[in-house]
């Protein structure tokens, strides 16, 4: 009966949003339905037959779950997922509730894929027993939010303490994440073998062995703290991969790798650049190997896939291309605009730093990102946002030369501006934080050029 | 004649919490567009050394684990530091170095975490994180400055500091040492949004990173003036440099500190 209710004081809400016209609608009903029945998250998740597979990590969760959306659906699975980043609690259970009939006695879906902010997952296993559970990192995030990584890590932890059937599947490249085994020792690993070689000069997180504190030693470092690390002074290693990747080849826009598993061996294609999108396919194609998945369904939903929600989205407009990359924090960022060195044509990049609280409230983290690496790399560089000084700031003090530089606070007017300098068919490249992006996507929406947010 | 300063960054592999990079960034380029040669010696847990070699101290911010890894260490440089603090050592210390250059810091579950005592102020664990833009006012830190080094660093018109504060532990100022800054906006040392940091001689604690040093030129100037004139004993003025996009980001950031709102979690 609660379980009733609670559905009703959610449609409600959502009636409430779409009357009003406020917001996007992917909170309120859940704040509402979880006032009424704080335990509706897992109520509403044991209705799902084939089970819940939950991702969380600071950086990928989006673009691994759309992927092992993708991969499940192609394998004739009816798969629900919390796309649009609402992956905080009160998120959750408005889209579970969105996918259960009125009568709260059906959900419309055999399989549920839930991306997890890191914080809230011990809230979440207090409640849903997933089948499987897949860690992506472990960065510095928003660190006006949670403070600090080992925080981070201690929360998830307590999370994979409450998991009993589940399949954990952990980043054994990455220290931190592979550490988490001590909550949990039921674990598998994923990770890279291959000899690419980083742009970025250091790892700024965890650099040092969580058993003794001595300085890792890696050989080599993908990126951040992700390598084949090893500790000389206690023995500390990677543990051994289960799922790999080697033989990696990019580009600007795509990248290639062979996945490596026991019940399977097979090259992977993505129309995504960069080797941290390579490690989401790692983790997605990780849960499908697992879960019996044939390796040419896995491929192809993997190669006909697009991006998730702003993350690197190709949107046209006439006879230019804006290329949306979110950036959210300094390894994601560096790690971003390091794709952009992948060719040697320079580049017309935009970026627009906002500061409100979906975006972090803290802009020290632009002094963490390695800018520098795309000095040589730009024809017209814009910044754009609420910190767009800052931005310009952090640029000249990486040498850029900011008389070539144009600030244009006003995201809208930068963005046409920025446009304006392109020649037919030349790419945009457009760096936003959350609320900056979103802001695009609505300008562009108005236009008519994308999607609009309640798609 | 040529200068050079040789800046001493304790601990840059566990406090390099929030952008503290930035602050080492700023001294170098500051220095480097103006001829002056720099120095950066990375001081790890465990290196022996000398710090009348420095003419610059930074410590930045940790996370839990960087802190303990160091706080051990520290202790065992603790006399040479405070003997150069002493003798007029320039220094910076942000947030985790702030406090553990004080007396000590008491977490939320009672223990005491010793510090080096540079600052007569201790910490203790507060029950809310104070989270915002900051702006506090220096003038009284400008006139003495004027006073020491007979140039001007309010010449960019602005006697004020501007970063972004995250801490829950509230540190104490014991009486007769001086804050680094008075708060204009923002919470503070101690959530009384009164004082802000601290000032011992020529070592200025506090816990503004954003990054710091980038967006405060007139700061990371007297740090340079200051370090240059203790090494080579003579009081020289900088060339001055083109510093609006400094200023611009000065002023975003106070203007965003009266805007956004604060959060204390």
């Amino acid at each position: 009966m609660r379980k009733f209710i609670a559905i009703v004081a959610a449609e409600f809400a959502r009636a409430l949003v779409v009357i009003t016209k406020k917001g996007s609608g992917s909170a309120l009903p859940g704040v509402f339905a979880q006032a009424v029945d704080p335990k509706i998250i897992g109520k509403l998740a044991k209705m799902i037959k084939g089970g819940v597979i939950i991702v969380t990590g600071t950086n990928g969760k989006t673009t691994t779950a759309k992927m092992l959306a993708s991969i499940l659906e192609s394998a004739g699975h009816r798969v629900i997922y919390n796309f649009s980043g609402s992956n905080l609690s009160r998120g959750i259970a408005s889209f579970l509730i969105q996918k259960t009939n009125f009568w709260g006695t059906k959900i419309d879906g055999d399989i549920g894929i839930f991306e997890v902010d890191e914080a809230t997952m011990p809230e979440i296993l207090s409640m849903v027993q997933p089948k499987y559970i897949l860690v992506t990192n472990i960065f510095r995030d928003q660190l006006d939010r949670y403070g600090e990584v080992d925080k981070t890590a201690a929360l998830i932890g307590s999370a994979l303490a409450m998991a009993k059937d589940t399949t954990i599947l952990l980043n054994g490249d990455d220290p931190l994440v592979a550490s988490l085994s001590l909550y949990n020792g039921k674990v598998q690993y994923f990770g890279v073998n291959d000899n690419y070689h980083t742009l970025s000069k250091g790892a700024i997180d965890s650099r040092n062995c969580i058993s003794c504190g001595h300085e890792l030693t890696f050989s080599p470092r993908y990126y951040g703290h992700l390598g084949n690390y090893k500790c000389e002074n206690c023995g500390l290693a990677r543990p051994a991969l289960t799922y790999s990747l080697t033989n990696m080849s990019f580009s600007v826009e795509s990248s290639k790798a062979a996945f490596v598993a026991p019940n399977m061996k097979t090259d992977l294609s993505i129309s995504l650049p960069g080797l941290y999108n390579l490690y989401n396919a790692l983790a997605a194609t990780s849960v499908a190997a697992h879960y019996g998945v044939p390796e040419t369904t896995i491929t192809t939903a993997l190669a006909k896939l697009s991006a998730a929600f702003g993350r690197m989205e190709k949107i046209k407009i006439g006879e230019k291309n804006i290329y949306l990359m979110l950036v959210k924090n300094p390894t994601g960022f560096t790690q971003t605009i390091e794709t952009l060195t992948f060719d040697n044509n320079k580049k017309n990049i935009l970026i627009a730093l906002n500061d409100n609280f979906a975006d972090g409230t803290d802009i020290s983290w632009i002094w963490d990102a390695e800018i520098e690496i795309i000095n040589n790399y730009y024809s017209n560089f814009t910044v754009s946002g609420i910190r767009g000084d800052d931005m310009l700031l952090r640029l000249k003090y990486a040498d850029f030369d900011t008389t070539k530089i144009t600030k244009e606070l006003d995201l809208k007017k930068a963005m046409a501006s920025a446009l304006g300098k392109l020649a037919d068919g030349e790419t945009l490249y457009v760096l936003p934080t959350y609320t900056a992006m979103l802001e695009i996507r609505r300008d562009l929406a108005n236009q008519g050029l994308v999607k609009g947010f309640l798609e | 004649m040529a200068r050079k300063i040789t800046i001493y960054h304790l601990y840059p592999n566990n406090m390099n919490l929030y952008g503290d990079l930035g602050n080492i960034i700023a001294l170098e380029k500051r220095c480097q567009w103006r001829g002056i040669e720099t120095e950066i010696v990375n001081v790890h847990v465990g290196d022996n050394v000398d710090f009348s070699k420095a003419d610059f101290l930074f410590m930045g911010g940790g996370q839990d684990t960087g802190q303990r890894i160091v706080v051990a260490d520290l202790q065992l440089k603790g006399q040479a530091i405070r003997e150069q603090i002493q003798g007029g050592l320039p220094a910076l210390l942000i947030c985790g170095g702030f406090q553990l250059f004080g007396h000590y810091f008491k977490t939320a579950n009672r223990t005491e975490i010793k510090g080096i005592s540079v600052f007569d102020a201790y910490t203790v664990a507060g029950n809310k994180r104070l989270i915002g833009n900051v702006v506090t006012d220096i003038t009284h830190n400008l006139a003495e400055w004027k006073t020491e080094y007979g140039t001007d660093v309010t010449e960019h018109g602005i006697t004020t500091l501007t970063g972004f504060e995250n801490h829950s532990g509230q540190t104490h100022l014991n009486p007769g040492l001086l804050p680094f800054g008075y708060i204009i906006e923002g919470y503070g040392n101690d959530a009384n949004k009164q004082y802000e940091g601290a000032r011992y001689k020529n070592a200025y604690g506090t816990y503004l990173h954003g990054s710091l040093l980038p967006k405060n030129p007139h700061l990371t100037d007297h740090f340079i003036m200051a370090a240059i004139a203790r090494r080579y004993g003579v009081k020289e003025a900088l060339s001055p440099l083109d510093d609006t996009i400094e200023l611009e980001a000065h002023q975003a950031s106070t203007t965003r500190a009266k805007t956004a709102k604060t959060v204390s979690l």
